[in-house]
């Protein structure tokens, strides 16, 4: 993580001049660090603030005043009174030499190339590179080579910074990459056949590769990067909770990158949580409140679909509730879920939620794995009081349910395991959900809400630590989100106002967990808030 | 210290108009002959390689060369050091480093074998593939290029009939150019498997070939650092 | 004494016994007066054999040149009375010897390899080391089996091991042989390929004397360097300043190749005059041809024109003076017949060949010169070229870790400076002025 260049007091700061602005760092910070507190770059490739510095693309050599030679500033820690020249004549001369050597065999294939616009090379070139290339010989040629798993690598355009090497090697402590020959024969390879196949964390090279050299195929030539929206995020896959940017166009998702946060996920995501963002862009979606009576099936708005509702609700008087809900689903949607059901009587609330054998653990990063509960939320569940039931595939634990004659209430989960008819006994069944149900196909009502991705929101993690995320995709047709439909219905049944807001409705959630006291949106911010103890979920 | 000037002698055939034999100089007499499990740890590292392929399937280290890979594995405090000199004794027993090689010496050094190969590729020593029973490097680099190394690698591609880098058909002979041996005062400067042959001229290159040519058949196993003539 | 001829000029230090195969059997070199410097040194207290050394102005043999005594002086210093775990100390022998032209080590360790031997036992015991690694580069097969078994009888001798000498020292020794890799004999690269990695240099700091093999404090010399060591704390380090210079005392052993008649190792007071050593030690050019160019101190530093060869002193400031580097005291001669262009492109080649791959101006760098040197040489040549070779090469000198890359610049641009009616020659009218 960049250290920022913090106003340190006496004796433990460091204070030097970098480009004639006086600033004042911890010791032991590196210049280029150094640097980029001061709110400027220094160009590198081999550098990466999770990965050790060999210094060996020798972009980032910096001027320093007293020094014999241009120094590298990802390795060279500051001194009292350094004087600094980043944009020096010989700075700037040297990298644009520099430059001239990482272009001489490069392709130039820019409008084949997946890193087009997202490229360290292309930036660097075009800020401090030569206009013209001076190689009139022919340029080496190494062809496309597949690496096995998600990752494609393109020799050619390969700047030789070893990233993916290291990071394999350091983080992932499985070193399948290396470096084969020396000299300008040098090449990043794997054990031949063996590829990348056993790692579960290779996804991270191609986001730490500074070039289009290692690419994603499943990402390749999906997209260009400047039509890409970035959202931040949490990726939905595993309890981990790991910060994530939702890249979308065209209200589709088309990857996920990580997103830096030290106490969660550093800089990493794994294999398995990247690749599935797919259930986020279609499926059949609900669009329209629906409302099943007397044999006919009418789609309506909503003013008029939660009057109805109402309407239904208060002839029913005191029934208790039975709810099931589903761990993809956002604290404040659950919270909603949970005031509803005490409002009406009173009653259960279970989800079920998919879970794995074993853990994937990032070796080399302390506290960070694919963990084996395999939704978001399940914490958040828990913390509301809500409980697990059926099994390790997410199915079955409905018996009791199926049975009840009161009302039942699904949020989110569309019960694919269970048939036809579900609850025939309840009085009234009720139906939150993204996609249509054919267990549900005859709820009494339907009402169509936002996943996780078109909502703002938060989860809350494996370890007790609640995360915000906003939306990336607009909901198709009229979905809103669930903690808005339940909110409203709710503020009509106690003649009061809903939230407006999913600020607000994270404050009514943080009223009812004691975990949470202290938290809003505010204090959670981007990088998230820890909460208080953590209830332990059988089986993590 | 007698003050004739003498001439290294090239190879066996030169000895007798000398002031030292052969063996004296290369320093034969003083090394004798090294036991296969390598004698004391602290040298065992450091024996010739051997050309003739061996079994590929069979376990790699055996018998006395299991001793001597264990005396290796004490001279260094991690395993992943023992590297070099183990892919070296790999190499005397196979012949060159295959990947099945590497795959085997990095289960027995716990390395992974991208490691291995990483290693083994980068060094010029370390054989990808298999080659002939006399590996002939001539060095071509610029104190022998002043005295005619590049004719003489020409003369040994002729004589042997082959490519560069490529086995002639006999399996007898693989001829490659290298950078500097460290043998500058004598041009031109050959190294054939373990053993320099110095002063090298283009007239000699036809009795050397031929002279391999015939001792080479058939060849035991090397056991000192003249085992191949 | 030069091997394998002699000259009476020469001062034979550590080539006394060049060719004397007796000397390379311990008792041998008993006779001839080894291990008493060992004695002589166990008995002293480590900073005291520093002292001696820093006394004799010693400079690293390597090519560096940078004081010996001075670097031992960094090694971390434990005190005899300290509990606390102390780190590991090594001591490494650099006999990666790869510069073209130089042959001098392969001697030291062929001839007179307790010599060595009795070199890094002192050192080890000045700088606290336990532990030896003599780095043989893989293809000096004899050499190392030589070395080997001296090493062997070292240990059956309890010179070597738990008991060096009976001063209840640990001082352990391995000969470890590397695989090829010219990138090996630097420093850090070196300690790499120790450690069973690929041998690409470390950016430096830290320091080996810090942070080293396997992490540890590491301090690495040179052979010919340590082999001076036994000698110097024998006679005391002011013997070794009666000859040479101020700033560079002592003998050197200087491998002269290329077109003398006499080409061979001869060990030589620094500050001897190149003319000399080309025309009375080495007995003159090859059918008396004319001198054309002079390399003096291996491929890595500039070439002398045969004038600027002329007036040059043998020794580090001298070499400077003349305009190039003493670098490690290679002297490759070249006459009227040698093809510059063609010689400049094979050692463009070789550090082609050679570079570890890291840094990207060595690595693309060091294959486009070579490139376009052959261009030049096949007569597809421009004028251009000469300018791009020179600002390339400018570019490369000072970027990198190591300096593999700043050696390519020292013959490119040195004769393109001096010979570069030989480039013109083959740009403009396809002509080559020489033949070898």
């Amino acid at each position: 993580m960049a250290a920022k260049a913090t106003k340190v007091d006496g004796a433990d700061g460091v204070t030097l001049t970098i480009d004639g602005q006086e600033v004042t760092v911890p010791q032991g910070t590196t210049l280029l660090q150094a640097v980029q507190g001061a709110g400027t770059e220094v160009p590198h490739y081999c550098y990466h603030p999770g990965l050790s510095s060999p210094a060996q693309c020798r972009l980032c050599l910096v001027e320093v005043e007293g020094a014999p030679k241009l120094l590298p500033s990802c390795t060279t820690t500051v001194a009292e009174g350094q004087v600094v020249h980043t944009e020096s004549e010989n700075a700037v001369r040297m990298r644009r030499g520099v430059l001239e050597f990482y272009l001489l065999n490069h392709p130039l294939d820019c409008p084949i190339c997946d890193q087009c616009g997202e490229c360290d090379l292309q930036d660097y070139v075009f800020a401090e590179g030569r206009e013209h290339g001076r190689g009139r010989d022919a340029k080496r040629v190494l062809g496309r080579d597949d690496f096995g798993g998600d990752v494609l690598f393109y020799g050619d355009r390969c700047v030789m910074c070893t990233r993916c090497v290291r990071f394999m090697e350091e983080v992932e402590e499985k070193p399948l990459l290396t470096v084969v020959e020396r000299g300008s024969r040098a090449v990043i390879d794997t054990f031949f056949e063996q590829g990348l196949d056993q790692a579960e964390w290779a996804g991270n090279v191609v986001d730490i590769c500074p070039v289009g050299a290692l690419v994603s195929k499943d990402f390749l030539h999906k997209a260009r990067a400047w039509d890409l929206d970035h959202t931040p995020s949490i990726c939905p896959n595993c309890s981990q909770g790991c910060n994530i940017e939702l890249h979308t166009r065209d209200n589709l998702v088309h990857r996920m990158k990580p997103r830096t946060n030290p106490d969660v996920n550093g800089h990493w995501i794994c294999d398995y949580g990247r690749g599935r963002y797919e259930w986020l862009n279609g499926g059949d979606r609900l669009e329209a409140p629906v409302m099943h009576a007397g044999g006919r099936k009418t789609a309506m708005g909503w003013t008029a679909a939660l009057e109805a509702l109402k309407a239904r609700i208060d002839t029913l008087g005191e029934s208790s509730v039975k709810a099931v809900v589903s761990p993809f689903w956002s604290n404040e949607d659950l919270g909603a879920v949970s005031r509803l059901t005490q409002a009406l009587g009173g009653g259960a609330v279970v989800f079920r939620s998919p879970r794995a054998d074993e853990e994937v653990e990032l070796r080399g990063y302390e506290g960070l794995a694919r963990r084996k509960a395999l939704a978001p939320n399940e914490q958040g569940a828990e913390l509301l009081r809500c409980e697990r039931v059926g099994d390790d595939a997410g199915q079955g634990g409905l018996e009791d349910l199926a049975e009840h004659d009161g009302v039942v209430l699904i949020l989110g989960d569309a019960l694919d395991d269970q048939p036809e008819g579900f609850a025939p006994n309840a009085a009234l069944l009720l139906y939150l959900g993204a996609y249509t149900s054919s267990a549900l196909a005859s709820a009494e009502f339907q009402l169509p809400v936002t996943t996780f991705a078109e909502q703002e929101g938060t989860f809350t993690n494996h370890a007790g630590r609640v995360q915000r995320f906003w939306p990336a995709l607009s909901g198709p047709g009229t979905a809103r989100p669930a903690w808005l439909v339940l909110g409203a219905l709710l503020g009509a049944l106690q003649n009061e106002e809903g939230p407006s807001s999913a600020e607000q409705a994270f404050g009514l959630v943080a009223n009812s967990v004691e975990s949470y006291r202290g938290l809003d949106y505010e204090t959670i911010g981007a990088q998230g808030g820890p909460s208080g103890a953590r209830v332990p979920v059988a089986g993590d | 210290m007698s003050k004739i000037p003498f001439k290294n002698p090239g190879w066996a055939g030169n000895v007798g108009e000398y002031d030292l034999t052969e063996e004296q100089v290369r320093g034969i007499d003083f090394v004798g002959v090294r036991p296969l499990e390598g004698g004391h740890a602290a040298g065992s590292a450091t024996y010739p390689y051997m050309l003739e392929e061996k079994d590929p399937e069979g376990p790699l280290f055996e018998g006395p060369y299991q001793a001597r890979f264990e005396k290796i594995l004490t001279r260094y405090p991690t395993k992943r050091a023992a590297l070099l000199p183990v892919l070296n004794l790999a190499q005397e027993i196979r012949g060159h480093v295959s990947p099945q090689t590497m795959d085997r010496v990095g289960e027995l050094l716990e390395l992974s074998s991208a490691h291995v190969r990483g290693v083994a590729t980068f060094y010029t020593m370390y054989n990808k593939r298999p080659v002939g029973r006399h590996l002939v490097q001539v060095c071509t680099n610029i104190s022998c290029n002043l005295c005619g190394a590049e004719d003489v690698l020409k003369a040994f591609l002729h004589h042997t009939n082959t490519e560069m880098g490529a086995t002639s058909l006999d399996g007898a002979f693989t001829v490659i150019e290298v950078e500097c041996l460290a043998g500058c005062g004598f041009p031109t400067c050959v190294q054939i498997n373990s053993r320099y042959y110095e002063n090298v001229t283009v007239d000699e290159v036809p009795r050397i070939v031929a002279h391999l040519r015939d001792k080479g058949a058939g060849l035991a196993r090397s056991t000192g650092p003249e085992g191949e003539g | 004494m030069g091997y394998p001829y002699s000259h009476e000029n020469e001062v034979p230090i550590l080539s006394k016994y060049f060719g004397d195969p007796e000397a390379r059997t311990l008792n041998g070199w008993k006779e001839r007066g080894g291990y008493e410097a060992l004695k002589k040194a166990l008995n002293m207290s480590p900073e005291d054999v520093v002292e001696i050394v820093k006394a004799s102005g010693l400079r690293g043999r390597g090519g560096a040149g940078f004081p010996t005594g001075l670097k031992w002086s960094f090694m971390p210093k434990t005190k005899a009375s300290a509990k606390a775990k102390v780190k590991p100390h090594y001591l490494l022998c650099n006999a990666d010897e790869s510069e073209p032209g130089t042959f001098k080590d392969r001697e030291l360790l062929r001839w007179a390899p307790h010599q060595l031997i009795e070199g890094c036992l002192i050192g080890a015991h000045a700088m606290g080391a336990q532990h030896v690694y003599i780095y043989c580069r893989g293809e000096f097969f004899e050499a190392t089996q030589v070395l080997a078994k001296a090493v062997e009888d070292g240990y059956e001798a309890g010179i070597i091991g738990d008991d060096v000498l009976g001063s209840g020292k640990k001082i352990d020794v391995t000969v470890f042989a590397g695989a090829g890799a010219y990138i090996c004999g630097e420093e850090t690269g070196l300690m790499n390929s120790l450690e069973g990695r690929r041998g690409e240099p470390r950016v430096k700091p830290p320091f080996p004397a810090a942070v080293g093999a396997f992490g540890m404090p590491t301090t690495i010399n040179n052979v010919e360097t340590l082999a001076a060591i036994p000698h110097i704390v024998g006679n005391g380090g002011e013997w070794y300043r009666q000859w040479g210079s101020e700033k560079s005392p002592g003998t050197k052993l200087f491998c002269v190749s290329g077109h003398v008649k006499r080409p061979g190792n001869y060990e030589l007071p620094l500050g001897f005059p190149l003319k000399d050593l080309i025309y009375d030690v080495c007995g003159g050019m090859i059918e008396d041809r004319a001198l054309k160019a002079v390399i003096p101190g291996g491929s890595s530093v500039p070439l002398l024109s045969a004038e600027e060869a002329m007036g040059c002193a043998l020794c580090y400031e001298g070499v400077v003076e003349a305009g190039s580097m003493l670098g490690c005291a290679s002297v490759i001669v070249m006459d009227e017949t040698t093809d510059i262009v063609h010689q400049v492109m094979r050692m463009a080649s070789f550090y082609s060949h050679e570079s570890c791959g890291q840094c990207t101006p060595c690595r693309e760098g060091t294959a486009w010169v070579t490139t376009i040197l052959q261009r030049i040489e096949d007569g597809r040549g421009t004028e251009d070229d000469l300018d791009t070779l020179v600002e390339v090469t400018e570019q490369m000198t000072g970027t990198t870790i190591c300096v593999l890359s700043d050696s390519v610049a020292a013959p490119v641009q040195s004769s393109i400076e001096k010979f570069r009616d030989e480039y013109l020659a083959l740009i403009r009218r396809g002509e080559r002025l020489g033949t070898a």
